[in-house]
């Protein structure tokens, strides 16, 4: 254990520490609902039709909302699974490597495991690269249309 | 690190009152003092340092009709935003609409909890201190994107739901390079304990003229500072990362449909997320609540440090232009992965060599 407790009073201390994060969550929850509450009070309630349509730059809004939108935002999404566990794995190596060099292991032992494992995703990530799947994905109708950026140039 | 005594011990202390008791009371007092701190910053940042210093980037003057400095617009401000109508539009899918603008501004504040905001005066501001601090208050703050979709989603609109899907994109692309590059602070630290990190910056790095530079993470490696501040503004969403909201392009983003306290609560949230954002980079880089003068007044240098991050983020929307989608992607995956792992193998090796 680093630092401020003595081994026999950490399960206490751990708990406190739990105790006071879960305070600061009530108080996080307390505010937003409060401020809500006092609004609610507050506030004046003149319902009209034309004032619940949803924006939609002044027009009357056309079709669902549940639009159809690029397969990009898929694309990330799956790349950052794989990226994130990475990293939520890396932690631990981060956090022993500086006290394991002091206890004296060879820096080598300590790079190679790590090498390794990122390679093997940034094998991934150069697969993704070729594929595209980094790129933003213009759909045809997109790649077609004339901009004015195309018609300058 | 020394025997430091937490804000929650310091209550309970003062109170005289011990065992889980003890513990939740000095818990909640603590809780409800960061929390009002946090409130307090966001209420002077959002309706009048924010009008400020825009204003003084383009050669205005701003709000200067009530009070000194106009420094009263801000309760008047808080009472015009809760007073107004609640407008809830057609086919919004509740209560996620509802809760989104709760989530927001609750898992900003709830990144504070492991944060060090130095002493003031008898007093040690921090809620809790895990051995595992550095990890919990990124996870902390990526509730927020949950908050975003939620919004983007439940709003039914067009604009909302763009809005939301690139708030998502953008975070996803620049979470990996932040936890990354903070990883190679942890590497030097070798702990992942807010205060450890903190208290690891204290050496110094070299002395100039007398003045001891102090071994801050952003002197030791200013490139990982570089890169963590670049990927720290495109997690909150500022400029030139603000694509999520874009005003120019998809009116507010997953904001447009939302009113009255909802309003307010997501634009409390952003200013709570920015302080957050400010608060990890003065933890991790430099040097959390240390400066010059006794060690009882950290708690001023550690405010002139997230208030500097702030400046800097509304210098940087005065000032840089907003990046498209398509550069999003390519910077977050193609720059910003690449550097930051490239970051932590040099940083791996030079801890190795000097170590």
């Amino acid at each position: 254990m680093r630092g401020r407790f003595k081994p026999q009073d950490v399960t206490e201390t751990y708990m406190s520490d739990w105790i006071a994060i879960g305070a600061l969550a009530a108080v996080g929850l307390l505010i937003p609902i409060g401020m809500m509450t006092v609004s609610a009070l507050l506030r004046p309630s003149v319902p009209e039709t034309g004032k619940s349509t949803t924006y939609e730059s002044g027009e009357t809004p056309t079709g669902g909302t549940r639009i159809r939108f690029n397969i990009q935002y898929y694309m990330v999404a799956l790349l950052f699974v794989v990226f994130d566990i990475e990293t939520v794995l890396l932690f631990p190596w981060a956090v022993i490597y500086r006290p394991a060099i002091e206890a004296g292991v060879p820096m080598i032992d300590l790079l190679w495991p790590m090498l390794a494992f990122v390679g093997i995703l940034a094998i991934g990530l150069g697969w993704a690269w070729r594929t595209g799947a980094v790129e933003w994905a213009r759909s045809s109708r997109a790649a077609s249309r004339k901009t004015e950026r195309d018609l300058n140039t | 690190m020394g025997t430091v005594q937490l804000f929650p011990e310091f209550v309970s202390e003062t109170l005289g009152l011990s065992g889980v008791l003890g513990d939740v009371v000095g818990s909640l007092v603590a809780a409800a003092v960061v929390g009002n701190i946090v409130l307090a910053f966001t209420g002077v940042a959002g309706p009048w340092a924010k009008r400020k210093i825009t204003a003084a980037f383009t050669d205005r003057i701003a709000v200067n009709r009530i009070g000194p400095f106009g420094l009263l617009i801000i309760p008047a401000a808080a009472v015009q935003l809760l007073a107004k109508e609640l407008i809830v539009p057609e086919g919004v899918d509740r209560p996620t609409w509802d809760l989104a603008p709760i989530v927001l501004p609750a898992s900003a504040l709830l990144g504070f909890a492991v944060i060090p905001m130095g002493r003031l005066g008898p007093i040690n501001l921090q809620i809790a201190d895990p051995e595992v601090g550095l990890a919990l208050v990124f996870a902390f703050a990526s509730i927020a994107s949950v908050s975003l979709v939620m919004a983007g989603y439940a709003s039914n609109n067009k604009y909302s739901m763009l809005g939301g899907l690139r708030a998502v994109a953008q975070n996803l692309a620049y979470e990996i390079p932040l936890i990354v590059t903070a990883m190679s602070v942890v590497v030097f630290a070798g702990t992942l304990q807010t205060s450890g990190i903190v208290a690891a910056q204290t050496d110094v790095l070299f002395s100039v003229g007398g003045f001891d530079v102090p071994t801050w993470y952003a002197f030791v490696n200013p490139f990982a500072f570089v890169l963590f501040l670049t990927a720290n503004m495109a997690e909150i969403g500022r400029n030139p990362f603000d694509i999520p909201e874009a005003p120019t392009e998809i009116v507010a983003g997953y904001q447009t449909e939302y009113s009255s306290a909802y309003f307010v609560l997501f634009y409390l949230g952003e200013f709570v997320h920015v302080f957050l954002g400010g608060a990890i980079l003065a933890v991790t880089f430099l040097g959390g609540a240390s400066g010059p003068g006794p060690e009882s007044i950290g708690f001023l240098w550690f405010v002139v440090k997230i208030w500097g991050f702030f400046l800097f983020t509304q210098w940087a929307r005065s000032a840089l232009p907003r990046v498209r989608i398509d550069q999003l992607i390519e910077i977050g995956w193609k720059g910003m992965l690449v550097l930051s792992f490239a970051n932590l193998v040099l940083t791996a090796v030079i801890v190795g060599v000097i170590a």
